[in-house]
């Protein structure tokens, strides 16, 4: 396996329903919750961009302009580490058509990740707009239809939009206008114009003041249910700046916390952020971060994962990396790799830090706890309220801080923004606690199942091995595949390959017993159909659902044979030495667990120069086409790789057979196990049967001389006389039927001794008077390997003496 | 001559021919490859006139022995104690005469005349008894060829005594020497053994392990 490319965990696992307890608890909280599918909208009437905004991404794309989510997927990034892991939908806003009101702008945290769920728009139903009421039919889900000076232009991409025909876009402006979401910003803009409240105006005082409807509760129904059949009910929305702010802190939040890895989760964050409620976001994380409950060790240290916006105004271009916006952070790139921040013990972000509170800049003792986490950038730093420090804290612990910065021509941040800041940093703290442990999780599955899997390759004289293990591109799709190549005796080789049926860390647990199974019933060196019987069995000793398929196969490189036995596996090929790629007629068997199905091998010839080559169907099969077109392709390319050098080399062979797979190909697993035959010729074979006599030990010695005589061994004889002679002299004992002799000579020369007593002989020292007891311990001392191995009808003693 | 001295044995050849019955065809495709063989019976064709009697003890097949001995000329008797081979050999070998019999049928007052034949082949064959009977088989042998004539013997070099061994899915009796006893065996018959060839042969067959084959070429002392 030291071949195999190093597994990354660049993507670690998403499950499609989430499931985060905050998203949970988020929705619960919502005095309305968006339906989760079907998406609350007729598609039938949109333009194709706008359709293809909810359509699924997996499936067929209309042709039309480029979208912000046709290049989602394939911009995935899932390689760079601070990549763009999904598309911001919601900045596909056209230029110059944001609202001064950011709150509603283009940075809305609406479903702009591009999964296509159409669970748009935390409140598509809030402010009564949709569908037939709204006489302008804005979709904007922050509810602003009553006050048209804030109206926003309409955006095919905006999710909301989809319930009218909008117009179509041109090309450009369905480009994401920024590669990392900062749309145009408006040169005047106002910030979050809220009207001053009573007191500090608190979120819980106005979300006691929203009036509960269309949720879950409401015994009139779904919200979406009433959309989908025009039955809407018009219903008051609560309008000014605390319901904005609430507006936006849920879909913010729900945006954050909806992320199912570290990537998504900052990623939500710096979306929700700017510019609806900054014009610059920096995140910083602890380096290393903890995992679950784990008490960090070493000093707090901090590193910049993401950063997003700039303070130099609007960018027409829109295409500006990270960085290159302006002061104060032209260095903001560079900022990336560079060593990670340490927080002084009792310094200014120590304290910060410890208060666990989003603080403004406005303080001597904050903005010194700023100046350390930023350092000194070439432009001059926000100050006063235009700088937030948001301490994140996860479950136990402050596990980073986020910077949030307006520019000077923005209004400043409020009191209540520190409300705003603080629920931004909870959700994404606690997000990103449970991204990590879920992100551990998965490498633990992949783990395991690398656990399960051969560290190497034995090598057997007379076959060379090559294997392959390829985990799915998603790499929680924990395979369950496995192979294996087991010596046995008289140099012949159990070659194997199974597949765990299902996706997950059980595969790869009953992968690693089937496999352990398979090694012990090798061991005992049964026919091949008798190993997947008992191997049947024994899946259904060890629970239900023991389901996998495994095709079982012993090459003899003396006789020249194979011997092969399937369990509803997809068939072995072999490459003949001519360049003929031939699919093995074996029956197909059923599968591993099904039970009560005898299993039938069948023996073919193997000659010298031919590869077998055993895989699972990952390999094969893939969206694109099936089994047996896969198996056709493999046939090809190893026609095709063996017309160039026959027989190719078997490392570079491997590595062509993956390359059938296209780059989207990989959704399984893929285990490989390629075996070249060279043989052994008979010439440098011996094998005889020898009744059990007292002169047995006698007689073997004497045709070992004979043998190493033929084969110019001479200077080998006294010890492998010896050694044979102890050997022999133990299996007489008790054996009753004929014990074998056989000698093979490679490089090395070895020698087998089998006989019917399946007790293995244990090495002891013998006391000084006794008179045997010393045979194995004179094996053990005087062979360069031994070793005893019970089979099911008796035992085989070895050892290996090394040559001239 | 009498019994040819099997008044003691106990003829048990209960499974052997039946298994053979069994086989049939595989059994060449087991031994593809026969040089030991070959060489031995091109021995006996490169030794004698055309024309003369030859027997095939344990024919098998016929292929390759019968067929060669046959082609150069000589006038071939098959003789094999399973029907089924006799039937193949009938085909391979159509021009030779057959005889389905067991060794030990062919002592004293056996079906065929003793001392008529200028040659015997005996490739694989003696093996199938017991050991106490291969003495008397070899006797017989010796009986049935003419003063001087020839044995072309092939043998499984092995220390046992009617084991059961694994052979093409069926379980046979065989017996063995190592090749030190198999030559006293011989020459104790009443031969003198010329010459002695010894190969490794791998079956094509998982089923049959690898064998050390021994030819012994032999004349009527």
């Amino acid at each position: 396996m030291t071949t195999d490319p190093p597994h990354t965990h660049a993507a670690p696992p998403r499950d499609p329903r989430g499931g985060l307890t905050a998203h949970a608890t988020l929705r619960g909280a919502l005095p309305e919750d968006a339906p989760q599918d079907p998406p609350p909208v007729a598609a039938c009437d949109l333009p194709p961009g706008a359709r293809r905004a909810a359509a699924d991404p997996a499936g067929p794309q209309p042709p039309g302009p480029a979208t912000a989510q046709d290049r989602g997927p394939a911009t995935d990034g899932t390689d760079a580490p601070y990549g763009e892991p999904v598309a911001g939908q919601g900045a596909a806003e056209p230029p110059g058509a944001t609202s001064p009101y950011r709150t509603s702008a283009g940075g809305l945290p609406a479903d702009g990740d591009g999964d296509g769920d159409g669970d748009d728009g935390p409140y598509p139903e809030a402010h009564g707009g949709r569908g037939g009421g709204d006489a302008d039919g804005e979709g904007r889900p922050y509810g602003h239809a009553e006050r048209p000076a804030h109206t926003l232009p309409d955006t095919a991409s905006r999710p909301d939009a989809e319930s009218r025909p909008a117009a179509p876009q041109p090309p450009g402006a369905r480009e994401e206008p920024r590669g990392d979401g900062l749309p145009p910003i408006p040169a005047h803009g106002s910030g979050w114009t809220p009207e001053p409240t009573e007191g500090n105006g608190s979120l819980g005082t106005s979300y006691a003041g929203t009036p509960q409807r269309g949720g879950p509760l409401d015994p009139t129904g779904h919200p979406g249910d009433e959309d989908s059949v025009g039955l809407r009910i018009p219903m008051p929305v609560q309008t000014g700046p605390e319901a904005d702010r609430l507006r936006y802190v849920g879909a913010a939040t729900r945006r954050i916390a909806r992320g199912l890895d570290l990537d998504e989760i900052l990623l939500g964050l710096c979306r929700s952020a700017v510019p609806a409620f900054a014009d610059a976001i920096l995140v910083y994380l602890r380096d290393p971060l903890p995992v679950g409950d784990e008490r960090p060790s070493g000093p707090l240290r901090l590193r910049l994962r993401r950063s997003d916006g700039g303070l130099d105004g609007p960018d027409p271009a829109g295409d500006q990396p990270v960085g290159a916006v302006g002061p104060p952070l032209p260095t903001l790139e560079p900022a990336y790799g560079s060593e990670p921040i340490s927080v002084l013990l009792d310094g200014p972000l120590a304290e910060v830090l410890r208060g666990v509170r989003p603080v403004f800049a406005d303080s001597p003792r904050a903005a010194d706890a700023l100046a350390e986490l930023l350092g000194n950038p070439e432009g001059p730093l926000p100050t006063g309220r235009r700088a937030l420090l948001a301490p994140l804290r996860g479950r136990r612990r402050v596990i980073g801080a986020a910077v949030l910065l307006r520019r000077p021509d923005r209004q400043s941040f409020e009191a209540d923004d520190l409300l705003v800041a603080a629920q931004l940093a909870t959700h994404t703290a606690l997000g990103v606690d449970k991204a990590v442990l879920y992100g551990r999780e998965a490498y633990i599955a992949d783990a395991l199942q690398r656990e399960m899997l051969p560290d190497s390759l034995p090598q057997p004289t007379g076959v060379q091995l090559a294997s392959r293990y390829l985990p799915a591109a998603e790499s929680a799709r924990v395979g369950g595949d496995w192979y294996d190549a087991i010596p046995l005796p008289g140099s012949r080789v159990a070659l194997v390959v199974g597949d765990v049926m299902g996706h997950s860390m059980t595969s790869a647990a009953i992968m690693g017993q089937l496999r352990t199974t398979v090694q012990t019933l090798a061991g005992l060196d049964l026919a091949p159909q008798e190993v997947l019987y008992h191997l049947d069995e024994q899946a259904q000793r060890l629970g239900q659902d023991r389901m996998a398929t495994c095709v079982y196969a012993v090459y003899d490189p003396i006789a020249h044979r194979l011997v092969v036995a399937n369990a509803g596996h997809p068939p072995p090929v072999l490459l003949h030495a001519d360049g003929l790629a031939e699919v093995l007629r074996v029956p197909p068997g059923a599968p591993i667990g099904v039970g009560g199905v005898p299993f039938e091998a069948v023996e073919l010839p193997a000659p010298a120069g031919a590869t077998l080559l055993l895989y699972t169907d990952g390999l094969v099969e893939s969206r694109s086409r099936d089994v047996w077109g896969g198996i056709e392709l493999l046939r090809e390319r190893l026609h095709d790789a063996a017309t160039v050098v026959s027989p190719p080399p078997l490392e570079p062979l491997c590595d062509e057979v993956l390359e059938i797979l296209g780059p989207g190909d990989r959704d399984d697993d893929i285990a490989l196990l390629a075996a070249r035959f060279d043989g052994i010729a008979p010439s440098d074979v011996a094998y005889w049967f020898l009744e059990p006599q007292a002169q047995t030990a006698g007689r073997a010695r004497r045709l070992i001389r004979q043998a190493l005589h033929r084969w110019d061994l001479d200077d080998q004889v006294d010890a492998a006389e010896l050694l044979v002679s102890e050997i022999v002299t133990n299996a007489v004992r008790y054996a009753e039927r004929p014990i074998t002799l056989r000698l093979l000579r490679t490089d090395v020369l070895r020698c087998e001794v089998g006989d019917d007593v399946p007790l293995l002989p244990r090495m002891r020292h013998a006391a000084p008077e006794e008179e045997g007891g010393r045979g194995l311990y004179l094996v053990n001392r005087m062979a360069q390997r031994w070793g005893a191995t019970r089979l099911g009808a008796g035992k085989v003693v070895w050892f290996e003496l090394p040559l001239g | 001559m009498g019994t040819g001295g099997y008044e003691h044995v106990d003829r048990d050849r209960a499974g052997q021919a039946e298994a053979f019955d069994a086989i049939g065809d595989r059994y060449d495709e087991a031994f593809p490859h026969k040089e030991g063989q070959l060489a031995a019976g091109g021995w006996l064709t490169a030794s004698l006139p055309a024309g003369s009697r030859v027997l095939d003890l344990g024919c098998g097949t016929g292929l390759p022995t019968a067929r060669d001995l046959s082609a150069a000329g000589l006038q071939v008797t098959c003789v094999d104690l399973s029907a089924h081979m006799l039937e193949l050999a009938g085909r391979n070998v159509p021009q030779a005469r057959f005889l389905r019999a067991d060794v030990a049928d062919l002592a004293a007052d056996g079906p065929l005349p003793h001392g008529g034949f200028a040659a015997v082949a005996a490739f694989f064959t003696l093996l199938m008894l017991p050991r106490p009977e291969i003495p008397l088989a070899l006797r017989t042998v010796r009986d049935l060829l003419e003063p001087g004539g020839l044995l072309a013997l092939g043998m499984v070099e092995a220390d046992v005594d009617d084991a059961p061994i694994p052979f093409l899915g069926h379980t046979i009796r065989v017996s063995g020497y190592l090749r030190d006893e198999l030559r006293h065996v011989v020459v104790d018959a009443g031969f003198e053994v010329i010459k002695e060839e010894s190969y490794t042969y791998a079956p094509a067959s998982t089923d049959v392990p690898p064998e050390e084959q021994l030819f012994l070429y032999c004349r009527r002392a």
